[in-house]
């Protein structure tokens, strides 16, 4: 209990405040900026990061990354263009309020949603983390080797369409995270006689450049070649009903609300399915049971709530994975995993154990960063909207740059802003050529830990070939790793012949008139 | 050049790669087996051996359907922007190695300019080039916003976080 009260204690010192306060604010600003997101958001600011307490330092990222997915709403109500891909079922509702006037009641409408999805989802967090982790601590090297093969292959589906390219995306995050010391020898391994790669790829340089500079080359490429950008819908009424939500009309919301809450809960505790998939299951939800069906797509304020509830609520909820098992859900979850690491802490089960102060301190952060974000979502919404009226021509110079020093800010070295450059350039291809850079990513964090396992079982078990048959729990968790696998081949090779099929049933229809 | 096509070419790149790993890199680069734990090799070997077998299985799928012309579907068969999606999640497209180079270049030539010439006149020499390439033809708006960042930054690094800035210091 003292722990408890110490930790809440010192998620409400001043500094603590301050930077929470601050994180949602820059992510809610940045979120608002079309093209950036909340991972982004996060690799860029890591590496101011070092230089605060280890409580600040997640407080202000988790902030930044709570602010983001709100800020993400702002781009998809005022451009109908989502900054992320989680947005765009808000961008169906939100875009026609915003053509009839009704922007802010839209984004007014996301705010509220936000910060109640966010917030049950904190509760959530809260409540099942610590006895869930307190369970997970009886995992072995055979679990968590086994726990780790699964992750890899379940988040080697996302952001691709072909689970091959996908774990060969994962496959080659492992190999370039095992650039470094070889654990159990303490010697250089593939690292080429480059003494700077002596300790490894720092996460910093990797991350910045795959999520940051890569989608900046990409963005800059559709700018160049398509010329300005698009003009935001100002459209302001001044009338009190179409500015703000009755309580009538918030209270019509609350059953899409809570479901789109525990839809976002379920989806963000299961590793790799991710924000996208919960909001867009939420809405579909929603519309299916909703008395006004027609509503939908046309400025429903339900389609906002389901949306919005939902895609908040994974973010706290993808930390569920990552404290009780150490297994990142998500991207933001996989970014947050790093700067834990880079302040000396190996998130999973022990966190609890050996961290209890800090954790309930980051779970009063957690709090704390939902209800700023009522307040600065509040008082400010008006004064983001503007953020999306940056131009172009002048914002990603200035990514750009901040990427090239946020490389640097790391280690104080060059040889890392070369390293984002190279990672830039790498996930610029893997972007176009269709390679998950997220399994890359999570694929290049978790090699340590995966090989440390390994070693773990093999030492153990003395060179015993049949060591997970003997660990029920690992046994099932490698035969559920071979089934998704099998699974996801199967239904790949099932949606090609469909697709085939349908094509040569469309072409014979049409040669036939 | 269809997608389909490029990505078989990608896949037999992949494959060299993983032939090359481990005919070359793996046994090199990796510390001799100490006697005891699993090889330091293992994991870089399976590693590589996913890679491989998903290329060569990729790339089997992909010869026998152009070998056998079989129609193959439109997702894999064309570019996202030739049938006017231009919102895909993973971006999947044409690459445009002149737009690319362009700020790759530049970038490049800041980690080597950057230590002879300061980090100062390098980043505004970086920063104003950056924006002429992506098209702002505003010189004031262009050295403002240089000059703005560069000082920003310097102040951050240098006074807040304490951290020397990149090459010669100017005004030490």
């Amino acid at each position: 209990m003292d722990m408890i009260f110490a930790g809440l204690l010192d998620s409400i010192s001043p500094a603590s405040l301050m930077f929470v306060f601050i994180g949602v604010a820059l992510g809610v600003l940045i979120g608002a900026i079309p093209g950036i997101n909340g991972p982004m958001a996060i690799a860029l600011f890591i590496p101011v990061t070092y230089y605060m307490t280890p409580l600040t330092a997640i407080g202000f990222l988790v902030g930044l990354n709570k602010g983001a997915f709100f800020g993400g709403a702002v781009s998809a109500v005022l451009l109908r263009t989502p900054g992320t891909p989680e947005a765009a079922a808000t961008a169906w509702d939100g875009y026609p309020l915003t053509q009839q006037g009704k922007g802010e009641k839209a984004l007014r409408m996301a705010l509220y949603s936000s910060v109640a999805g966010d917030f049950i989802s904190t509760v959530v967090l809260i409540v099942i983390a610590a006895p869930l982790a307190a369970v997970a601590l009886f995992m072995g090297p055979s679990e968590i080797f086994a726990l780790i093969s699964l992750a890899l292959t379940v988040i080697a589906g996302i952001g691709t369409t072909s689970i091959c390219r996908g774990l060969m995306a994962a496959s080659l995050g492992i190999l370039v995270g095992l650039i470094g010391t070889e654990p159990v020898t303490a010697l250089p391994r593939l690292t080429f006689d480059i003494y700077q790669l002596g300790g490894g790829l720092s996460l910093i340089p990797v991350a910045i450049g795959l999520l940051a500079f890569s989608e900046i080359l990409l963005q800059v490429e559709k700018f160049m070649a398509k010329g300005g950008g698009q003009q935001a819908a100002h459209i302001f009424s001044k009338k009190l009903e179409d500015r703000f939500i009755t309580i009538k009309e918030f209270f019509k919301s609350t059953k899409t609300l809570l479901r789109g809450s525990f839809i976002g809960i379920g989806v963000g505790a299961m590793p790799g399915l991710g924000a996208p998939v919960a909001s867009f299951m939420s809405y579909d939800q929603a519309m299916k049971r909703s008395k006004k069906k027609e509503e939908f797509g046309k400025g429903s304020l339900e389609g906002i709530a389901a949306s919005e509830s939902a895609n908040s609520s994974v973010v706290a909820s993808s930390l569920i994975p990552l404290f009780v098992l150490g297994i990142p859900g998500n991207l933001a979850a996989a970014m947050l995993m790093g700067a834990f690491m880079i302040h000396g802490m190996q998130p999973g089960p022990l966190l609890f154990k050996e961290n209890a102060q800090l954790m309930y301190g980051i779970y009063g952060s957690l709090l704390l960063a939902s209800f700023f974000l009522l307040v600065i979502g509040r008082l400010g919404l008006r004064y983001f909207c503007k953020a999306v009226d940056i131009p172009s021509r002048v914002l990603y110079p200035i990514v750009i740059f901040t990427c090239i020093m946020g490389a640097y800010l790391g280690r104080s070295s060059m040889f890392d802003v070369g390293i984002m450059l190279a990672f830039g350039f790498i996930g610029y291809y893997m972007r176009k050529f269709d390679y998950s850079y997220v399994a890359f990513l999570i694929g290049f964090i978790l090699a340590p830990e995966w090989e440390r396992a390994l070693q773990q079982v093999v030492i153990i078990s003395e060179y015993d070939t049949f060591m997970f048959f003997q660990r029920p729990v690992a046994m099932i968790l490698m035969a559920l790793t071979l089934f998704m696998i099998g699974r996801t081949f199967w239904c790949s090779i099932n949606a090609g012949k469909k697709k085939r099929l349908e094509e040569v049933v469309t072409n014979e229809q049409a040669k036939n008139g | 050049m269809t997608r389909i096509k490029r990505d078989a070419i990608a896949y037999l790149l992949i494959v060299g790669f993983c032939i090359l790993m481990v005919t070359w890199a793996i046994p090199v680069y990796t510390p001799p087996y100490p006697g005891y734990g699993a090889s330091p090799a293992l994991v870089p070997y399976v590693a590589v051996g996913v890679i491989f077998f998903m290329a060569c299985l990729s790339l089997l799928r992909v010869g026998v359907a152009l070998y056998l012309k079989k129609p193959i579907a439109v997702a894999e068969s064309e570019f996202p922007e030739d049938v006017g999606d231009d919102s895909g999640f993973t971006q999947v497209g044409r690459v445009n190695m002149g737009r690319l180079l362009s700020l790759i270049v530049p970038s490049v030539l800041l980690i080597f300019v950057i230590e002879y010439i300061g980090y100062i006149l390098a980043s505004l020499l970086f920063l104003i080039s950056v924006q002429y390439v992506i098209g702002n033809r505003r010189w004031i708006q262009m050295i403002t916003i240089s000059v703005i960042l560069t000082v920003v930054l310097y102040v951050v690094m240098r006074y807040g976080f304490g951290v020397p800035v990149p090459g010669p210091q100017i005004f030490e």
